[in-house]
């Protein structure tokens, strides 16, 4: 299945191969990787290069939830056929990652924008917050109103692809 | 003055600090009123208050911020006195004024002397006149002046707002071209946060420390000093690790930088707990600012002096006297866990707290508000937990700290815990080699290392699958892992995961 991290445009590619009693093995992007798993009374232990870390899990429709550890990290599958879409435009949409205040649209239908150009600024949680553009793309519709208060997931900007230039076409840009 | 004895005290706020407040008034016989807004109607300071008012709805100005629906609240539930933590009215010298003039105690400083120490540039001339030294700065926020004073002093320079805090409506300047767009910028965002858009610069110094001093001043005209604290670590200037006593300080800088604290609440006519606030550059300190309430980072200084900040602030706004504090003893560091993601450039998260887990063990104190439940709305602070951890010397608070910060967990909401917790194992850390650019310098762009990344990784593919244990949110479904072995491995769905697609519509 591919996953990525929510508000990160690049993919992760993680396939269980085996499991016989604990012995795990998972290849994640190409590598394998051995590992032990067994449960706790709550989520689990993994034993992963000579480390051991409790693991928690969670799904929701939206996301999953995982704590590995400290570490708290939110999931979210990219599905099959969207998975291809996307691949071709960095991002078909710009949802906004958290429920929020829109401060400022930067941008206009139309307009043709540049991996890592600034599209607009949310606010929440007393702080500003500015999204970018993902890769190179032309701005079709623009569906949040500055000043509008919308949900976390709410798509606030739609793309098109941008015009034929190899250079724009480059899969995932590095994650912000 | 007389003594006025307080029975029933509302506390203004939300929370880890609202809970914070309301142990330390039970503890001391006092009986707590919570208020709350609409988003907080189950949280836990109102479970744990022995009375609590619906004050408005979620937005803070209709409810947090809403000083009429706070007096109300506490007229009806007969309180006598109100404590504001920290945020929100605490630094409003409008809103301890009318609480004083409507009958009831302000756990806090006089609203005259909030109103002349919140204004930055007002406190600047106080710490001046009190031959305090200050940052090389300007009054003035106009581009004409600030082009003046740029001209003169060189770039960089800091934009900041005269009501500010928080990092809140600071700009960095760079260069010339920088200067407009950045007051701009600054007074648009200090207008939003405070109400109050004026602005004034200072030099920016590159990499100072900032090291704070904690006050304690009584209606008798008593101030004395509880140590210092280093806050230097900070991201978006807003602090993240704290510690006390600041380290590594020459012991004449550290007396210098109290007497200093002393003298300007004794020019200011302080009253309750303050905190003067320093950067240090060398051999060199600055007054920055006094902030006349309670910081987030006091439980550092409570470990070391074996005291209550906030039950003193209770005792000297009943008349009682404060006394010379005991010798500190080991020392002390906090960490604040935020609900932000440290590897999208702290982008707030929110969500709902799916399981908890908090450290524990010899030294180990954890201030928070969540429990399995909790919602992160966005309407306020993301701070949602501080990790306090004591030791004999800073190596043990240190080890400490890091081995609690190991056994923190919380599914569902993305927060600083692996962040922070990298930060006090790193070897400048333990060196305490630190300024304010710590993290710049340090973690630029952090993302987490790969085998963490891995760890991850799995977890997640086994909690889509519904196969780690008793984690399921909504319909998770499923197996428990632990359910599938021996001959059951040939069936499981482990085998069989190639093609799986998650929520697939083809």
């Amino acid at each position: 299945m591919k996953l990525k991290r929510a508000g990160e445009a690049r993919e992760f590619e993680v396939e269980i191969v085996a499991r016989e009693g604990a012995a795990l093995r998972v290849r994640i992007d190409g590598e394998e990787i051995a590992a032990e798993i067994e449960a706790a009374a709550d989520g689990a232990i993994l034993r992963i290069g000579g480390r051991h870390v409790r693991i928690y899990g969670a799904r929701t429709r939206n996301a999953i939830f995982v704590a590995a550890g400290p570490a708290a990290w939110e999931f979210v599958a990219v599905e099959g056929r969207a998975g291809r879409a996307r691949r071709a435009l960095a991002a078909a949409e710009v949802a906004a990652p958290m429920p929020g205040k829109v401060l400022r649209i930067l941008v206009a239908e139309g307009d043709a924008v540049a991996a890592g150009q600034p599209l607009l600024v949310l606010e929440a949680m007393k702080m500003e917050t500015t999204l970018y553009a993902e890769g190179a793309a032309v701005v079709k519709s623009i569906r949040a109103a500055a000043g509008a208060m919308v949900d976390h997931g709410a798509v606030l900007i739609e793309f098109s692809p941008a015009p034929a230039d190899p250079s724009a076409r480059e899969s995932d840009p590095p994650a912000a | 003055m007389k003594a006025r004895k307080i029975k029933r005290i509302l506390i203004a706020n939300r929370g880890e600090i609202a809970l914070r407040i309301i142990r330390s008034a039970r503890v001391m016989g006092i009986e707590t009123v919570a208020v709350y807004s609409a988003a907080d109607a189950a949280a836990a300071h109102v479970a744990a208050a022995d009375d609590a008012r619906p004050i408005g709805a979620a937005e803070p100005a209709a409810s947090y911020l809403n000083i009429a629906a706070i007096l109300e609240a506490a007229h009806a539930a007969s309180a006598d006195a109100i404590h504001p933590g920290y945020g929100f009215l605490s630094e409003r010298p409008e809103f301890a004024r009318a609480v004083e003039q409507s009958g009831i105690i302000f756990v806090g400083p006089p609203a005259e002397v909030m109103a002349a120490l919140g204004d930055k540039v007002a406190a600047r001339r106080i710490a001046i006149n009190a031959g305090v030294p200050v940052v090389p700065g300007s009054d003035a926020g106009d581009l004409e002046a600030a082009r003046k004073f740029a001209a003169s002093s060189g770039y960089p320079i800091l934009v900041k707002a005269a009501a500010g805090g928080g990092g809140r409506g600071m700009r960095v300047v760079g260069e010339a071209a920088g200067l407009a767009p950045a007051l701009e910028a600054a007074a648009r965002e200090a207008l939003a946060a405070f109400g109050d858009g004026r602005i004034f610069l200072e030099k920016y110094i590159a990499r100072p420390r900032h090291v704070e001093v904690q006050l304690l001043g009584d209606h008798h005209g008593t101030v004395v000093a509880l140590g210092d604290r280093d806050c230097s670590i900070q991201r978006r200037h807003q602090k993240l690790i704290e510690e006390a006593p600041a380290p590594g300080l020459k012991p004449v800088l550290r007396e210098r930088m109290a007497a200093a604290a002393l003298t300007l609440a004794r020019a200011a006519g302080y009253r309750g707990a303050g905190t003067a606030e320093f950067l240090v550059d060398g051999d060199n300190f600055y007054f920055l600012e006094v902030n006349a309430r309670l910081q987030v980072e006091h439980p550092v200084t409570e470990l070391i002096f074996g005291c209550d900040l906030v039950a003193e602030q209770l005792r000297i706004a009943m008349g009682e006297r404060v006394a010379e504090p005991p010798a500190a003893r080991g020392c002390a560091i906090e960490c604040r866990i935020n609900a932000e993601d440290p590897a999208q450039d702290f982008r707030p998260a929110t969500g709902r707290v799916i399981k908890l887990a908090l450290p524990a063990g010899p030294g180990v104190r954890v201030d928070t508000h969540l429990e399995a439940g909790t919602e992160i709305a966005p309407y306020y602070d993301s701070l949602i937990a501080k990790l306090i951890c004591h030791g004999g010397g800073r190596e043990q608070a240190r080890a400490r700290t890091a081995a609690a910060l190991g056994e923190f967990m919380l599914l569902g909401v993305r927060n600083t815990a692996a962040f922070v917790r990298e930060i006090i194992a790193s070897e400048p850390f333990a060196r305490a080699d630190l300024s304010t650019r710590f993290i710049a310098d340090h973690f630029p762009h952090w993302s987490p290392a790969d085998r963490d990344l891995h760890e991850a990784l799995i977890a997640a593919a086994l909690a889509a699958n519904g196969m780690l244990g008793g984690a399921a949110a909504t319909g998770g479904g499923g197996n428990r892992s632990s359910a599938t072995a021996d001959g059951a491995a040939a069936r499981s769905p482990w085998t069989t995961l190639g093609e799986f697609e998650l929520w697939g519509r083809r």
